[in-house]
């Protein structure tokens, strides 16, 4: 029997030496990807589309509003009305990005890939909301700001931008409000599919089919039904936290038809928040189960 | 029934996600039971039900989930590969796949819209509600059957049109409306059963034209893109 003669040969292989970024790291990593993914930021033409053309029809929105108020010097909606007007905006916008986070991970099979990281599993669904968060409230909170800069420069004086910044805040907190409890909603169906496909029409399907449900419920012959109309539906939820909470700021006009909450509003706003507890714990329930897998 | 059909119909119902689409129509009715058992008036409950569910929702939403399926659903896992490759016709896989797409989506909308437009007013709204979805469902199919040869983001494509040209546009200025497939619906119901309960602007005959006029446009649209389909990977 010959002797072996095989020989290990080195190559060159190194270990890595340099510093291991922690948790922190791999979740801020995540979370940029995610922001970057929902506006097709890093990938090809095709995937701009979409969210670009959301993008494109508020701002030229807040564009139109910001001229006729310069011209007419009539304030057309509140900083705060901008989000209620652009609700169906805003479902296409989620049922677009949703599923770009979530399904294509789930469809292509590479949770384990993430999962094999030091990434707890809570983080990953975690960062991918708070993306979705983000997306959403820079949707919605860059042509109040544009609205802003359009009324700053008209106002009178600091003293009339001061006002204006007044009106801004509470705008941008509302704008935030829209996006946390469309994207906990929008993120949860869209986690339960790996089709793009399926995912945009569960999350259209499940927002348009409840708005009628309010509709039904506000011409009951109960007054308590009626007040309690808005708490079926995620837009009129919202909407309702936000009469609740800024009043003048979302009611110009009084004839208007808004919805009348009476000694409601708490309710709007505790519901608002179980909505998101209970969306967000359904989210993390389902990764705990994909990634069992 | 071709194998086209019957393969597709297969495709359709064989999983489980098909399910997904019954809580659109058990809404409706249920909605409209409620409304009819707490004693509110139809003028108050019929057209939040009626249009803003029945019709703007219930019928688009089905059928773009529907008329995506039985085309998109095989591009995009690149099976269509094995009908293309039989010795077929085009207009051969297109006609039953649209036939059972507008089939499907017919049964699933016009017998809750029987039931609600027999809670809300008559038999007769039932019926002209039913026919007219019907046909609305056709139009709406082929519609989609030939998007989602157009692209290859079908059901956003589609919801563009659902949401933002029919919903938000439609609404906004009416003028558009004239080329929305859920008035020509509204005017054709309207035609057939008049009510105070259904109201559009948009004219019969024009409904009629251009319901023809999109029904066969887009399937002839659709036969002929798949005469030049070429296969391509997942998109980025």
């Amino acid at each position: 029997m010959p002797e072996p003669t095989g020989v290990i040969h080195d190559i060159g292989y190194q270990r890595y030496t340099g510093p291991r970024l922690g948790r922190r790291h791999v979740f801020g990593a995540l979370y940029l990807h995610g922001v970057r993914t929902t506006f097709g930021l890093g990938r090809s033409a095709k995937a701009k589309i979409f969210p670009w053309l959301v993008v494109g029809i508020v701002l030229t929105v807040a564009a139109a509003v910001t001229a006729i108020r310069a011209q007419i010097g009539e304030a057309v909606m509140t900083y705060a009305q901008f989000a209620d007007s652009m609700s169906w905006l805003v479902i296409f916008f989620v049922a677009v990005a949703a599923p770009e986070l979530v399904s294509r991970d789930l469809r292509s099979g590479v949770l384990p890939l993430y999962f094999s990281r030091p990434l707890p599993r809570a983080d990953y669904p975690l960062a991918k909301l708070l993306a979705l968060v983000t997306a959403l409230w820079l949707l919605l909170g860059a042509p109040q700001l544009m609205m802003f800069l359009g009324a700053a420069f008209t106002a009178d004086g600091m003293r009339g931008v001061w006002d204006e910044l007044l009106d801004l805040l509470p705008g941008l907190l509302y704008a935030g409000l829209w996006a946390v409890v469309f994207a906990s909603v929008g993120l949860l169906i869209a986690s339960l599919t790996g089709k793009r496909a399926f995912a945009a029409g569960g999350i259209v399907a499940v927002f348009l089919m409840t708005t009628p449900i309010v509709g039904i419920l506000s011409v009951l012959p109960s007054q308590t039904a009626n007040q309690l109309a808005g708490l079926a539906s995620p837009s009129t939820l919202v909407q309702g936290v936000g009469i609740w909470t800024l009043g003048d700021l979302l009611i110009t006009d009084p004839d208007a038809g808004i919805p009348d909450l009476g000694s409601f509003g708490p309710v709007y706003a505790l519901a608002a928040v179980v909505l998101v507890a209970g969306c967000v714990a359904l989210l993390l329930a389902r990764y705990r189960k994909v990634a069992a897998r | 029934m071709s194998t086209v059909s019957w393969i597709t119909a297969r495709g359709l119902f064989g999983r489980r996600r098909f399910l997904l689409l019954l809580p659109l129509p058990v809404l409706l009715v249920a909605l409209a039971a409620i409304s009819r058992g707490m004693g509110v008036s139809p003028s108050d409950w019929g057209p939040p039900v009626l249009i803003g569910l029945g019709l703007a929702v219930v019928l688009p939403v089905v059928a773009l989930i529907v008329g995506t399926g039985v085309l998109g659903a095989e591009i995009d896992d690149g099976t269509v590969a094995h009908v293309l490759t039989t010795p077929l016709p085009r207009w051969q896989i297109v006609l039953p796949k649209l036939a059972v797409a507008a089939g499907v989506t017919a049964v699933t909308v016009a017998v809750p819209m029987f039931a609600a437009g027999l809670l809300a007013d008559s038999v007769r709204l039932g019926l002209a509600l039913a026919a007219a979805s019907s046909v609305g469902a056709l139009a709406y199919s082929a519609l989609f059957v030939a998007v989602s040869l157009l692209t290859r983001r079908p059901v956003l494509l589609g919801l563009v049109y659902v949401l933002i040209w029919e919903g938000l546009l439609g609404n906004v200025i009416t003028g558009t409306r004239v080329l929305s497939i859920q008035h020509y619906v509204i005017a054709l119901a309207d035609r057939i059963a008049p009510t105070n309960l259904l109201e559009t602007t948009v004219s019969v005959p024009l409904a009629v034209v251009m319901t023809t006029l999109v029904s066969v446009g887009f399937t002839l649209l659709a036969i002929d893109r798949l005469r030049s389909f070429s296969m391509a990977g997942e998109t980025s």
